[in-house]
Parts: structure tokens; sequence; C-alpha cells
């Protein structure tokens, strides 16, 4: 017998129908939990409240999460630190990336320290960040800029890189000066690439805070996590993880939205 | 080889450059691209052309298409790279390559490029392709917009319709139309194409033979055509240059009639058709006695 269209190798199922795959996925998700975390009292259910909270709880934990807990104040205080981390980063990152990219001497220069800034595991670079820089605001915002400039750079140098040489030599015989060909080649053809790995930094340097913020942060959405942890509030834990995942798949929204209007001339979008 | 391309050019082994700055007196004004033994072999080891030597001048009113024929990787872009001064190609080896009378130092607007790969710039709409190198020059931007436009309609695109279009919208043939809008409009001195119309079906092909021969005669230009397609060469050229194996120098040099009627016209005549097969006899032999000979 044939095997089912569905499920042969490498298929791809129509849209509506991947859809679904999804939504089916939510809902046993959705079940097992309710399963495991039902019950009368405590002692019945399969996952003991103190462990983890039953989706009942966590709805009715969420206004005291935004009005006890601020929570927007807590999404204001991450997104803040975030913003001044990365940014800082690309004002620093981007620059330097587009040099190493255009002068190939510059760019086996800082190759090493670059690929040594890469190869550290950003939670390694906590303990040195809390060193250079204190416990304050400036530790959270340095600790961004630490763990995503390397990133940032390299991939801008790549980028410039790889556009690809039949431009440079076309502007070249149109009479473009280096400076032209810079200006009017390389960065633009690279523009694409470079906000594609804006994009997705961002949404790393996003995951980054948390790890931040679990050091006396004294707001953000981290410290909402660590809090309730500690003061045994494991409603409010799992709310917070929902809202973090909601705003990440937001900003990722805002980032694509924009995309096709900077760059009409990409070919697709998705 | 050298003898055949070039007679009045005393070939000189070790005194080329002595032999180039006494003839560069006298073939300044009248000669437009001039290799005087050149050679080309990279880093690697690796020799892509040998011993090249060629004239072809300036005659007022006749511009010349000059067609480069042979075996693939026989060094005939590296010809074109060249004299556009395109690294890695640029500087040769040994050897001179002059254009105009000097030395070839770096890439310019005079020596226009249109790749077989397609290279409009993605960010740009078709009328800022075309305006590229006038904007690089300066141009106002008034001015360059209406050179552009006129280069547009010159090319067979229709400015309503492809102005404003990026170039992912476009066809191989419209992007070749458009990058060669793009060199034209700059009146380069020399034009030189490698393998332009190679990805393109034979009907759009015939187009953009003849929107070839027309417009650069319009802009006055010397065209260098490397090209697979014997028929293409013989129909555009006025001169053939053929290459042998790599190394590639140049085995024959021949006058050919030039195009009086369209592409798809005389491309079936017999008269031109016999010319073909002479060429690709010549070809085929010059390449199998070369092989023998190596």
């Amino acid at each position: 017998m044939a095997p089912l269209p569905l499920l042969a190798l490498r298929a791809t199922p129509s849209l509506p129908v991947r859809q679904a795959a999804g939504g089916v996925a939510i809902v046993l998700v959705l079940l097992a939990w309710y399963l495991l975390t039902s019950g009368a009292t405590p002692e019945a259910r399969a996952i003991s409240p103190s462990v983890f909270p039953s989706p009942g709880e966590v709805i009715k934990g969420f206004p005291s999460l935004v009005t006890e807990r601020n929570l927007v104040g807590g999404i204001a205080a991450s997104l803040n630190r975030v913003f001044l981390g990365f940014g800082l980063a690309l004002l620093v990152a981007i620059p330097l990336g587009i040099v190493a990219g255009s002068f190939r001497l510059f760019g086996a220069a800082a190759q090493p320290i670059s690929l040594f800034g890469r190869t550290i595991p950003v939670a390694a670079l906590l303990p040195l960040s809390l060193q250079m820089f204190g416990i304050g605001e400036l530790q959270k915002v340095m600790f961004i800029f630490l763990a995503t400039a390397p990133f940032i750079f390299h991939d801008t140098a790549r980028a410039i890189v790889g556009v690809e040489d039949r431009y440079v030599d076309t502007a070249r015989t149109l009479g473009a000066s280096s400076s032209h060909v810079m200006a009017k080649v390389l960065i633009p053809l690279a523009l694409p690439d470079i906000y594609a790995l804006i994009r997705a930094m961002f949404g790393i340097a996003f995951g980054y805070i948390m790890l931040a913020e679990v050091v006396d942060a004294g707001a953000g959405l981290g410290y909402i996590l660590l809090q309730s942890q500690r003061r045994g509030m494991p409603e409010h834990l799992v709310g917070t993880l929902f809202v973090i995942s909601a705003l990440a798949y937001g900003i990722d929204a805002l980032f694509r939205f924009f995309e096709r209007g900077f760059f009409p001339y990409r070919r697709s979008h998705e | 080889m050298s003898d055949a391309a070039s007679p009045d050019i005393t070939p000189a082994a070790a005194g080329a450059p002595a032999t180039a700055t006494a003839g560069g007196a006298t073939q300044e004004t009248t000669t437009v691209v001039e290799f005087t033994q050149v050679g080309k072999t990279y880093d690697t080891g690796y020799t892509a052309i040998k011993d090249v030597t060629f004239r072809v001048d300036d005659v007022p009113g006749h511009m010349e298409i000059v067609g480069i024929l042979g075996p693939s990787g026989c060094g005939k872009s590296t010809v074109l790279r060249l004299i556009a001064g395109l690294t890695p190609q640029h500087p040769a080896t040994t050897g001179i390559v002059k254009v105009m009378g000097k030395p070839v130092e770096a890439p310019g607007a005079d020596r226009g490029f249109v790749f077989q790969d397609y290279t409009s710039f993605d960010h740009r709409t078709v009328e800022q392709n075309i305006a590229f190198g006038l904007e690089c020059r300066g141009t106002p931007a008034n001015e360059r917009l209406e050179l552009a436009r006129d280069w547009i309609q010159k090319v067979g695109l229709d400015v309503k319709r492809d102005a404003d279009k990026y170039p992912h919208e476009l066809s191989g043939g419209m992007r070749q139309r458009v990058a060669l809008a793009r060199t034209l409009v700059l009146k380069p001195r020399v034009i030189l194409m490698d393998e332009p119309f190679g990805a393109l079906d034979p009907k759009t092909r015939y187009a953009m033979q003849d929107q070839l021969v027309a417009l650069s005669r319009e802009v006055q230009a010397t065209v260098f055509l490397v090209t697979h397609s014997i028929e293409e060469a013989v129909y555009v050229g006025d001169r053939l240059f053929v290459f042998s194996n790599a190394p590639g120098t140049i085995l024959q040099e021949m006058s050919i009639p030039a195009p009086d009627r369209p592409a798809r016209v005389m491309q079936r005549e017999p008269d031109f058709l016999d010319i073909v097969f002479s060429v690709r006899d010549l070809v085929e032999g010059l390449e199998m006695s070369d092989r023998a000979g190596t």
C-alpha cells in the first residue's frame, strides 16, 4: 500500500493543512497542561500547583501581574535597556563592519578580535560586565552591547563582502570612484542583509536582557520572572513567559512589516 | 602571430616598453586600443594569455566592431578586462595595454563594459540604473533624468511602462537593454561586451545584435564583442580575432563585411552562411593544429 501522501518524505502540505497541524499541536499541549494540573485539591493534581500552575490560574493571575507587579513598567524597562545597548552596538558595529568589509586589510585585522567576541558564551560575559560596570543600569546596557556588537560587526562585514564583484566592476566601468562604490553599490546592495541581521540580532538581544535582569535589576521582565519564582507565584512566572513570547513575536512582525517598505526591490518576502 | 596582427610594430621580446614609447608619439591620435606583446600570468602560475598583439585604429566615421572568438577559457575575457583596467586581470604581467595612446591604469567611463551576468543594481529602478554613471559624473538631476529616459527609448524599452521598474521585474533581454543603455548614455569611446547576449533566446538575441550595431554607430564607439557564437561574431563584426587555447593568443585576424541588413534576415542568407562555415572551419582547424603543436 502506498504511504499517505501527507506523510511522504519532504511532502509539503497546503497552507490550511499546515495551519491546522499547528493548531492541533497547540490544543494537544494545552490539553496535556490542563490534565496534568487539574484536580479538586493540590494533592489530587499530577503536578503540584507550587511547581506549575494550571491554565486557569495563569489567566486569573494576569490582572494582578499587570497591577501589582507592574508588567507594563517591566516591559518598558526591559525594552529600554535593549534599545540602548543594542542601539549602541548598531552605532558602533555597523560602520566598523562596513569599513572591514570594504577594506579587506581592516577586515583581516579585526578578524581575531571579532572571533574572540563571538566565541565567548554570552552568559560568561555576565561576571565581567558586573566587574566593569557595576550592578546598575549601565551594566545591563553594556551587557547587551558586549553580547551583540561582535556579531553585528561580523555579519555586517560579511554582508558587504558578499556583494558580488561584478557589481563593483560594473560601477567602476561606469566611472564610479571608491567612495561612489561604497555609497552607491556596496552599502545599498548589502543593506537588505544588514537589515535581516539586525532583525535576528534584536530578537537575540531581547532574550539576553532576561539574563542581565536576574542580577539586582529593580525592574524589567527578567526581574519579574525572578521575583515570581522567589515569592512562589508560578502563575505570574508562566504568564510573563507568554508575554515575552508575544512581545518578541510582535517586534519581529514589526521588523518584517518595515522590511517590505524599505526594500521594495526584493524579489520575495518570506 | 604577432606579425599577423600588427605589422608596423616591431616584435621585441625584451624591449616591448621601448617599442611602445617609440610608437606612442605617432599613434596617439589614430589608435583606439593597442596591445603590445601582452601576457597575463596569475599568482597561481596559470597563464591566461600570452604574446597578444593587436591594434584597432580610429577611422573617422567608421567605428569598428571587433568580434573575439575562441575556445572556452582561452583568455578572451582577460583581454576585455585588461582594456577595462579591471583587477585581477589588470595589470598585465608583460607587455603594454594602451587606450587612446595612454597605458591603461584604472577603470573609467570611457571604456564601458556589458557583462554576461546581469549586473543591474537591484536597489535602483531602470531609470536610476541608467543614470548611475551620470550621477557619479555629477550631472544635474533633471539633466540625467532626461538623458536616462532618452536612452530607455533608444534601447527599445518603454519610458512609461519600464522606467520605474526594478530589475527583478525585468526579463533577461530587458536587463541587457538596461545594461547597454547604462553604458551608452556615458558615450564611451570603447564598449567591451563579454557574451552579453549569451543567455538570451534567439529572437531577442537578433534584436539585440541589431540594436548594438545601430547604437554603437550612433555613439561612435569601438566595440569589442566576446562571443561563443560564430554567427554573432560574423554578423556584428567588422573584424574578427580568433584566439587559441590557453594560454590564449591571437591565431588569426580577419576582416569581414559589416552588417547592413537586419540580423534575422542576413543570418539566413547563403553568402553569410558561407562566411560562417569558412570561419568555423578555420577556427576548428586552428584549434586542432594548436593542440597538435603543443
